[in-house]
């Protein structure tokens, strides 16, 4: 055992989330609304984060709702027609968003950000227009269809079943995504967003690691995709919505940009503060006042909460000087 | 052929009229991007408060629903001003990531704005000449869609005179030219950011009424496809270029309408977005745009 591993104060502090992450459910475990809570913060961190993985090659996507939409309907297709467990079919859900996310990166690895932006934003309209239209036969159009649970929810103690399998998930996903930054390909991809003439010159091919950047985000936001889905036990074309494309950038941003535990300390406090804000009665307003929060994160603390007690000290010092 | 003259130019004659109001919304996007270097994604947010607007306006005055564009137009550009004031110019030229997520915030907050104030029904409004036709020989056109020609022509020639002749309007071009040698020559570029925004949001309002009195419906939630359309024309046309917008936007609308006449109207939308990534696969810059940094 290596013990200087935990003397690192952020892997301490990270050892300390995971170990309440599974001891929670035992003093809130018998409270279903607490533990659905929880349930879906779980999945929208692996969304989160598979979002966020886009940025560390300097990218970015404003319609990420495609892909966690395709990831549960291509998942959830197959659950029905194939009668194959969620739990399998989940992993086809991440391939096919993969897959998707690769052709359109493919279009969209030369372009300018702005360009990107527009892509990626047209391309969760259109998915929805095409699935309540063209694709309706098969989809469902509007309506959608049932699709079977992660955890049947015949079995006793099912939903905290699901938590404890979606929390091995997403500790997996992260730790990978650590993996994969402090890889050769993480350095890759940080040097392609910092300056990409100069990575070129370096030797570094940008299309490959910014396609596989696309795909491994895809995947995982498909994968996501598919964890809410068999976790309602309904799918609707509603999951293109904008707000499903909104809610990885709020959490990503509040936690901070670029960062592996930007979009889990985000989405911990922005879901907080969204339940918080029904149960004091501000059931639609808080769609506005998150969406204040986002902007004036954007203005005032523009590298996210993690940054905030480096910036306090910051504050402090000039205060002394 | 069955498909006669008249018919085709019957089908070209609605490219026309829905061509206007996106020229509209793709002028303001590529003023704004001249000027300020950013492309607004909540621009099809303006356009569905100009529908908003309208449809408020028309309630309680029961004015003829063209007159209510001297309501709609001062009202965004007042919108856009604030917009640019407290949103954009604290985050300009801090990273362009940061100027796309924002303009997302917006969205979110203009959606669930209107959507508390008026619900998110669909909403329509009857214009007065709504069953009124002229028949042109085997062409019959709507008295509406030849206002809203009529109308966003005058509007385009007001700003090209507005950019033209006027020293607000000269000091925009210098802007957008030279942004640099603008404020040598002592141009306030901040308080030009400003107003190009308004202006730009305007036009966006002015699209909003349009769209509103020609009897198509609209929720909190529409503005997404008409500003996927703005984004097609622009690339299309080329970032910046307003000569570049009203091509693209004529070459939309025609290409949308006649789209729908043959594969059906549920490919209406999805054309305009496959149109773009085919332009942006085979000229990463844009069909007209120029190799720029």
């Amino acid at each position: 055992m290596n013990f200087s591993l935990l003397r690192n104060p952020n892997t301490l502090l990270a050892a300390t989330v995971v170990l309440i992450a599974f001891l929670i459910p035992l003093f809130i475990g018998s409270n279903l609304y607490y533990l659905t809570v929880l349930v879906l913060m779980l999945i929208f961190i692996i969304y989160a984060s598979a979002w966020n993985f886009l940025t560390f090659s300097g990218q970015g996507s404003l319609g990420h709702a495609a892909f966690f939409g395709l990831g549960a309907y291509s998942a959830s297709l197959i659950a029905v027609r194939m009668g194959l467990p969620s739990l399998v079919t989940l992993l086809f859900g991440g391939i096919f968003a993969a897959v998707i996310g690769v052709l359109i990166g493919l279009t969209c690895v030369r372009l300018r950000e702005w360009f990107l932006a527009m892509v990626t934003f047209g391309f969760a309209v259109i998915i929805q227009t095409l699935v309540v239209s063209q694709l309706a036969p098969v989809t469902g159009g509007w309506d959608g269809f049932p699709v079977p649970k992660l955890v049947p929810s015949g079995i006793q103690g099912s939903l905290m079943i699901e938590y404890y399998l979606i929390l091995i998930i997403t500790i997996a996903t992260i730790l990978l995504f650590r993996w994969l930054l402090k890889s050769r390909i993480g350095l890759a991809l940080a040097a392609i967003r910092e300056n990409e003439i100069e990575a070129r010159a370096a030797g570094i091919n940008p299309v490959p690691f910014k396609l596989f950047a696309f795909g491994i985000s895809a995947f995982f936001a498909g994968i996501a995709g598919s964890l809410e889905i068999s976790h309602f036990g309904y799918v609707t074309p509603e999951i293109f919505g904008i707000d499903l494309s909104f809610w990885p950038i709020i959490y990503s941003i509040t936690g901070g940009l670029g960062t592996l535990a930007g979009p889990v300390i985000g989405t911990i406090v922005v879901t907080l503060l969204w339940d918080g804000l029904n149960a004091a009665g501000l059931t639609y307003a808080r769609f506005i006042i998150i969406g204040v929060l986002l902007v004036l994160i954007i203005i005032f603390l523009p590298k996210g909460l993690v940054s905030l007690p480096a910036e306090i000290t910051k504050r402090l010092r000039r205060k002394d000087a | 052929m069955d498909v006669s003259i008249s018919i085709l130019s019957q089908v070209a004659f609605w490219g026309l009229y829905s061509g206007c109001i996106y020229i509209l919304l793709a002028t303001g996007l590529n003023l704004i991007f001249g000027v300020m270097k950013i492309v607004n994604f909540a621009h099809g947010e303006f356009l569905m408060l100009g529908t908003y607007i309208t449809f408020f306006l028309f309630v309680i005055t029961g004015f003829n629903p063209y007159v209510l564009l001297i309501g709609s137009i001062p009202i965004l550009i007042g919108i856009g001003v604030i917009v640019e004031r407290l949103c954009f110019r604290p985050i300009l030229g801090t990273g362009k990531l940061n100027e796309i997520f924002i303009s997302l915030g917006l969205i979110y907050i203009f959606q669930n704005l209107v959507a508390m104030v008026w619900t998110d029904e669909w909403r329509s409004i009857k214009s007065p000449f709504a069953d009124m036709t002229i028949d042109l020989g085997p062409l019959q056109l709507p008295l509406d869609y030849l206002i809203i020609i009529v109308v966003t022509i005058v509007i385009l020639v007001s700003l090209y005179i507005f950019l033209q002749k006027t020293p607000i309007g000269k000091a925009i071009r210098a802007t957008s030219q030279n942004r640099k040698g603008a404020m040598l020559m002592g141009i306030d570029v901040e308080k030009i950011n400003m107003l190009t925004f308004g202006i730009g949001a305007g036009l966006a309002g002015a699209a909003g009424t349009l769209w509103a009195v020609s009897g198509q419906v609209f929720n909190p939630y529409m503005g997404s496809i008409p500003a996927i359309k703005g984004f097609a024309i622009i690339i299309l046309g080329g970032l910046g270029s307003i000569p570049g917008a009203i091509v693209g936007g004529l070459a939309i609308g025609m290409v949308e309408n006649f789209t729908a006449f043959t594969l059906g109207g549920s490919w209406k939308d999805a054309v305009s977005f496959i149109l773009l990534i085919v332009v942006l696969v085979l000229r990463p810059t844009g069909l007209f745009g120029e190799e720029e940094e």
